[in-house]
């Protein structure tokens, strides 16, 4: 591991401190593992923000997190004692028990740390660029994910505009996706829609989805034989360097297209679009 | 025989976007991808520039791009709430076509982060 001015011993200098509701093969990787009862992560985080600040808690309150009151003062004064710290979370805590508002929790603990010493916090990311689809989004939007253009202006409303909860319950007429195959990872109702309605799909490969929708067109696959830029998940632009050529058109090119296509027919506001007459 | 090389190449597999990586490559597969983890690996060493798949696909037969465009553009102007999904898997120009498509249609538009 690398090895760096202030960490001239390189993983010798780091801590890793896992938090999981089972022993993964990541505990072999790490210093610490906190084994945390199943949809107890809210509470697990909440405690550990009270005990930063020393405020009291009680001994029932610690044992239903399962994890033990010594194993939790030896973190907090870990973390206190860092030069830098940084929090990692991924799917486990923000999609079960508590969802979003584990997220929060979590985001406030690291903020309310910085109190003491420098710290972050990170999503983890699966797919390569989505946190270049966040970046694009927020640029574009003001918003990261989630949002609705049919007032004519974004709106950002997570639970409302996110995609499993609109297909679930049948919101959308009409799907367009890139660079995603929900119809091998979404839930099955959510997949029955997507093939009760058309479907366009631009994809390297023919997917799972492509086999339910009405339009599939192939694409060249980003990275490999397609140019452009991607976001690292710490939001850093990476060029790509791609090394082969495909025949097959890029997704920027395809998309262009349909867009200019649509751009052709007369605008889908009776009264067009809103603009403000005069620059204030 | 002659393989080009790479260097700095990005893998785009997963989250962390490494861009320390030497690909040596010939005119159809890439045949090494040093620094690549395992998962990496089998992305890079996985495509060709073979053409595997048909260009276009309308209602499960073949078609050209143009014609696919042309009926895309059509079902997504005629729709009243579309949804433009995913972006994961593709690069920031190409979803700065999104967006704006979304944004034209006064659709929906959402990625993978919301799974």
């Amino acid at each position: 591991m690398q090895k760096s001015r202030f960490l001239p011993r390189g993983r010798k200098d780091r801590t890793m401190v896992l938090v999981d509701i089972r022993e993964t093969k990541s505990v072999k990787a790490a210093d610490i593992f906190l084994q945390v009862r199943p949809g107890k992560d809210f509470e697990l985080l909440t405690i550990l923000r009270a005990m930063i600040k020393d405020q009291p808690i009680s001994d029932a309150e610690v044992a239903e997190t399962g994890v033990s009151i010594e194993a939790l003062q030896d973190l907090v004064a870990r973390m206190k004692a860092a030069k830098f710290g940084a929090m990692f979370f991924g799917m486990g805590l923000s999609m079960t028990r508590g969802k979003h508002m584990n997220s929060a929790a979590l985001l406030t603990l690291a903020a309310e740390m910085n109190a003491f010493t420098k710290f972050v916090a990170m999503p983890m990311r699966g797919h390569g660029n989505v946190t270049g689809a966040d970046v694009i989004m927020r640029w574009q939007t003001g918003y990261p994910f989630g949002i609705s253009f049919n007032r004519g202006y974004p709106r950002y409303n997570p639970g409302e505009f996110s995609t499993v909860d609109v297909l679930v319950r049948g919101d959308t007429d009409c799907v367009f996706v890139i660079g995603a195959d929900p119809g091998a990872t979404m839930p099955q109702p959510a997949i029955d829609h997507l093939a009760r309605v058309p479907t366009i799909v631009l994809d390297p490969h023919v997917t799972h989805t492509s086999r339910l929708a009405k339009v599939h067109i192939t694409t060249a696959p980003a990275g490999i034989s397609a140019p452009g830029t991607a976001y690292r998940m710490d939001e850093i632009p990476l060029p790509l360097r791609p090394a082969l050529k495909s025949s097959y058109p890029t997704d920027e090119e395809v998309t262009r297209r349909i867009k200019e296509a649509i751009q052709a027919k007369p605008d889908w506001m009776v009264e067009g679009p809103q603009r403000l007459e005069t620059q204030v | 025989m002659d393989l080009k090389v790479i260097d700095h190449a990005t893998c785009t597999f997963c989250g962390c976007v490494c861009d320390d990586i030497q690909l040596h490559a010939d005119d159809t597969r890439i045949h090494k991808a040093k620094g690549a983890c395992v998962l990496g690996k089998a992305w890079f060493l996985n495509h060709t520039t073979e053409r595997n798949c048909p260009a276009a696909l309308i209602d499960g037969k073949e078609a050209t791009v143009e014609e696919a465009i042309q009926v895309a553009a059509d079902l997504l102007y005629e729709a009243d709430m579309p949804l433009v999904y995913g972006m994961s898997n593709t690069t920031c120009e190409a979803q700065r076509e999104c967006v704006a498509m979304a944004d034209l249609l006064g659709g929906l538009l959402d990625s993978h982060t919301s799974l």
